[in-house]
């Protein structure tokens, strides 16, 4: 593997290379040994590629971040150990559901967000799939007799169905489905954030409202394209394709590189449960000091050498580590400290002692005289 | 942004206004991100207020592993941006003060942002608006530089701590004289 890695100029660019080439061969499967390339769709085919290149860097970079690398890691080790499979298969499988899928936690913060985002986070894999799949030339359409649609999926031929059924329709019009998901999500989403006063104070125009007007420029223009051939015989079609075309390869090129990113590092969710909670939410370790359960041994660990990898040095004069204390405890070690008052104060029943880095005034001895001839001897010298 | 956040954890008398201020921040969601505690209550009935120290390099920024906390340019380290954030709680634990709290609920971390909507504009968080005994106050760095210099000068004689035996004999004779062209 190291031979193959120095090959390359780096080792982001040796992923980047086979993302490409499994990419081209599986257009020249899907395609049937490039006997069913759509020209029309060359300029989406070159974003794609660029999309490709710009996820498989960026992924790369985030990975090699060293909290990143550590938690990668022991979810790999994780995966690999036979008495880990059953609650392996339990994250992945709650995590695909839950947090994926039905996006439960944002419904938590309010009905209207997780609305909203379920709708663009759905229209968008949807569109993602459909634009890809005919992009590459993974599925395609073939007319088998006047009334029947066969669908070919890398080049095997599968279903068929009736030109005009209601499956048919709603493949054809899969795209316009989504987009409109899309739609009604970027437009609640927009609503949202001009009006809320809460979200404007980190909001940023360029991270997080230039995505909903890429999105928004995306669907419009997409169904646009829909109103022109189906209700006004093809009016502008040819130019408002280009419009979307552009639109389209402008939201490619700029998805990994913004807000949108925040898809592909999802999945890494799943490491939650199956690295640090056995049981969900419940935590096992005890607190050094005050012995709360606050975590988990496993991810103490991984704190730790994530921590120490970094040069942060959190070590205490008795060997313990902060993240040994729980955050309680961690708070009142600081106070403690900068009080000075971290070691026992002998007899509750004696005078107040005022050991905290402030001196009553009032309370001084004159020196003795000494003291005042040494100083001002130095002062002569 | 030139103002810095002043604390004297002696100074706090446990009224829990800061945390009451806190909730109604915008952007809070009506949780408090500040404590009010004990110091030792076995001990006396001392509380101090904590605050996150805003880092330079925020440990719990490091041990994020979906890169989701961030730093404004004058500073000020955000809650976990709630869109990258995989909930796995590696900040609490990375955090050298114990600063970042977590909802499980809503699978979010948020921590003290020290009101961005009103100190970027320099005006006092919320906490220190409404702190009646100055334990936090939202001062100019010259005030805050004055504040330390008297602090330092009221306890520190020629490098020595004193220790419990012999501090009276550290207490200088003047406070607050600055004696240095005499």
């Amino acid at each position: 593997m190291s031979k193959l890695e120095r090959s390359f100029y780096s080792k982001v660019s040796m992923y980047s290379f086979f993302v490409v080439l499994i990419l081209v061969l599986s257009i020249w499967i899907g395609t049937g040994q490039f006997t069913h390339i759509d020209l029309m769709l060359f300029g989406y085919l070159i974003a794609s590629f660029v999309f490709a290149i710009g996820i498989t860097i960026r992924m790369c970079s985030w990975a090699l971040r060293p909290a990143t690398h550590q938690v990668l890691k022991r979810s790999f080790a994780n995966m690999k150990k036979k008495t880990h499979a059953k609650r392996n298969l339990i994250s992945i499988l709650r995590t695909a559901f839950e947090n994926i899928f039905l996006q439960k936690f944002i419904f938590k913060r309010g009905i209207y967000r997780g609305i909203t985002h379920w709708l663009i986070a759905w229209g968008c894999i949807g569109s993602f799939a459909i634009t890809f799949g005919l992009v590459f030339g993974w599925m395609h359409f073939k007319l088998v007799d006047p009334h029947t649609y066969q669908i070919i999926v890398m080049d095997i031929p599968t279903l068929k169905m009736p030109a005009h059924g209601i499956l048919a329709e709603l493949i054809y019009n899969g795209l316009n489905i989504t987009a409109m998901m899309v739609l009604i999500g970027v437009t609640m989403a927009l609503i949202r954030r001009s009006k809320s006063q809460d979200v404007k104070v980190t909001q940023r125009v360029e991270f997080d409202l230039l995505p909903l007007y890429v999105l928004l420029a995306v669907t419009v223009t997409g169904l646009v394209l829909t109103l022109s051939y189906k209700f006004l015989g093809g009016f502008l079609h040819p130019q408002l394709s280009l419009i979307h075309q552009i639109t389209v390869v402008m939201f490619l090129v700029y998805f990994p590189f913004g807000k949108l990113f925040h898809l592909p590092i999802r999945p890494l969710a799943t490491a939650v449960p199956m690295d640090y909670q056995g049981q969900i939410q419940r935590d096992t370790r005890a607190c050094k000091r005050c012995s709360t359960l606050y975590s988990d041994d496993d991810q103490i660990e991984d704190v730790k050498a994530i921590l120490g990898v970094q040069s942060f040095d959190l070590q205490l004069a008795d060997g313990t580590y902060l993240a040994d204390y729980c955050p309680a405890c961690r708070r009142r070690l600081r106070v403690m400290k900068q009080l000075n008052m971290e070691n026992d104060k002998g007899n509750p029943y004696g005078p107040i002692q005022t050991m905290n880095d402030v001196q009553v005034p009032g309370f001084g001895r004159k020196r003795s005289e000494s003291y005042y001839e040494e100083k001002r001897g130095d002062e002569n010298d | 942004m030139n103002k810095i956040m002043y604390l004297e954890f002696e100074r706090c008398i446990g009224c829990r206004a800061c945390q009451a201020a806190c909730r109604e921040c915008g952007d809070h969601d009506a949780k408090e991100r500040n404590f009010v505690e004990y110091v030792d209550f076995m001990e006396s009935r001392q509380t101090y207020p904590m605050l996150c120290m805003q880092c330079k390099d925020p440990a719990c920024a490091r041990v994020c592993p979906a890169n989701a906390i961030q730093i404004t340019d004058d500073g000020v380290v955000l809650s976990a941006m709630e869109e990258k954030c995989i909930g796995c709680r590696n900040c609490t634990f990375g955090c050298p003060f114990g600063i970042p709290k977590f909802d499980f609920e809503e699978n979010k971390m948020y921590k003290c942002d020290m009101c961005y909507d009103r100190s970027q504009h320099d005006i006092a968080p919320m906490c220190a608006s409404v702190c009646p005994s100055e334990a936090i106050r939202f001062i100019d760095f010259d005030e805050m530089q004055a504040l330390r210099r008297q602090r330092s000068q009221m306890n520190l004689v020629e490098g020595k701590k004193p220790t419990e035996q012999d501090k009276w004999q550290y207490v200088p004779e003047f406070f607050g004289v600055y004696t240095s062209d005499e």
